[in-house]
């Protein structure tokens, strides 16, 4: 009887570890959001002490900050009008964009975030992933308020409070990816702010271009970017 | 006891089976299980400074083409000197404090920032601790025509794995000085080796340039590199061109009399 068990126990052992290794989706490619029809974002429900004068004050610091081509930043980087290449590893995925945000690491090894002691606010947050069934999860905080595009699709704004859930799902056989973003920050939503984006598969002989130059010194897009309409 | 028998005989195909398996899957796979990951580089010659990094590095053997080509470049980032003296302790501005491009696009040699290899099956993505990245095509591809290629700091780069190295060929680099004294037009050949050690915890770096028009023979040299710790995690580089300290004066000091 032990010597069946025996048996039972390493052939599980050695299915359930092949079943498991095969079950993660491999997200690793360049994606890119389709035409109009790839973001479906409502309105958010902003909380009381999101006035216009916050809103504004908001919206000037994040066109200063595209005024000098500071890095974007989340949640800017994922409405990139460029490829993102995403490379996944067991530990680790990479967001890579073409446009002027710094390249996103979300690791897929840690189950905790940096503590506050220790990390130092980012444009793009501390980033961790785990894997539900077959969506990836990625949890984010540790922005910084004052750094980069800080404007979320929808209304509002990042703040240093702010928690970010994404879900990262293959759709259409692999041909689409799908993230669905959920914030929450009590300071900014009333209630939690979900958004869907999807992403198209670029073919497999897709070669990533130059990214897109941003030249603070140049005097007639500084004019471009600071006229008023 | 027949139990026994075929138990014994299951755990041993099992067993070995499953070692056959693991072993072949680590061959394959230790080449980029080994490379990935976060990497410093080092400075294994004790100089202290940048320039003392590259100092003892043996210097390029270049045509008499490839000599002529050589010229100072300047930084597009430096203000026009004003050809004035200036008094101690008056401050003058030296550079615009235009932030870097984006990524590693900009070099093909690392510097001083965390270096991050991830590879995957078509590519291997080589990022830092700011924008963009440096896409290695590891999927068989062929570089396309020249013709094609829009010169630029990471070129156009197609990689294999050789006995676990990562074996890294670029062409398109934009016309430019090269370490130790070296020249690159974007026909030049880089071919970059990444090895790592048997500890899993240094790494080399061989770069090699060839081009019959500019060396006389190939130009060769390597950085070393060690692990980031298990637990460390890539940072973010801030660079504000609209902040005026981004902008680097020089402020001459008192003379001794």
């Amino acid at each position: 009887m032990t010597v069946r068990l025996t048996m039972v126990a390493m052939l599980w052992t050695c299915v359930s570890g092949v079943a498991s290794a095969q079950t993660r989706p491999d997200l690793s490619g360049y994606w890119e959001l389709t035409y109009l029809d790839s973001q479906h974002v409502p309105k958010a429900q902003l909380a009381a002490r999101v006035t216009r004068a916050v809103l504004d004050a908001q919206a000037k610091k994040d066109a200063k900050a595209i005024r000098w081509c500071n890095i974007l930043g989340m949640p800017a980087i994922m409405a990139s009008p460029r490829p993102l290449d995403i490379r996944q590893t067991d530990r680790v995925l990479m967001i890579a964009a073409e446009i002027n945000a710094a390249t996103r690491y979300i690791y897929l090894n840690r189950p905790a975030h940096i503590g506050k002691d220790i990390f130092d606010p980012t444009t793009n947050g501390d980033s961790i992933g785990r894997w539900d069934g077959d969506s990836l999860v990625v949890d984010t905080v540790g922005f910084d308020p004052d750094k980069g595009v800080t404007a979320i699709p929808g209304g509002g704004f990042r703040t240093a409070n702010s928690h970010l859930v994404e879900r990262y799902r293959l759709i259409n056989n692999g041909s689409m990816l799908s993230v669905t973003f959920t914030w929450d920050d009590r300071g900014v939503f009333r209630t939690p702010h979900t958004y869907e984006f999807r992403y198209a598969r670029l073919p497999r002989d897709y070669e990533a271009r130059l990214p897109l130059n941003c030249d603070p010194f140049d005097e007639g897009r500084t004019a471009f970017v600071t006229a008023r309409p | 006891m027949n139990v026994t028998r075929y138990a014994v005989l299951a755990a041993i195909v099992l067993v070995l089976g499953g070692r056959g398996i693991a072993v072949a899957q680590r061959a394959a796979a230790d080449g980029p299980g080994a490379l990935e990951g976060g990497w410093v580089r080092l400075d294994t010659s004790g100089s202290g400074d940048f320039g003392g990094l590259t100092a003892r590095f043996a210097r390029a053997a270049l045509t008499p083409e490839g000599a002529a080509k050589i010229k100072p470049q300047r930084d597009p980032d430096d203000v026009d000197p004003d050809n004035r003296p200036h008094k101690a302790g008056e401050p003058y501005i030296v550079t615009q404090g235009r932030c870097g491009g984006i990524g590693p696009g900009n070099s093909v040699e690392p510097n001083s920032a965390a270096l991050f290899v991830i590879p995957t099956r078509d590519e291997v993505l080589i990022a830092r601790e700011g924008p963009g990245g440096r896409h290695i095509y590891a999927d068989g591809r062929d570089h396309p025509p020249l013709s094609r290629i829009v010169p630029n700091g990471a070129g156009h780069s197609t990689a294999t794995w050789d006995n676990g190295d990562l074996v890294v060929d670029t062409i398109g680099l934009t016309e430019g000085a090269v370490t130790a004294g070296g020249w690159r037009t974007p026909e030049t050949h880089l071919t970059e080796r990444y090895h790592v050690a048997d500890d899993g915890m240094h790494m080399r770096i061989t770069f090699t340039w060839t081009d019959p028009k500019i060396y006389a023979r190939p130009h060769s040299y390597a950085f070393e590199f060690e692990r980031l710790p298990a637990d460390s995690y890539a940072f973010e580089n801030w660079c504000d061109s609209g902040d005026p300290l981004q902008r680097q004066s020089v402020v001459p000091p008192e003379q001794l009399p």
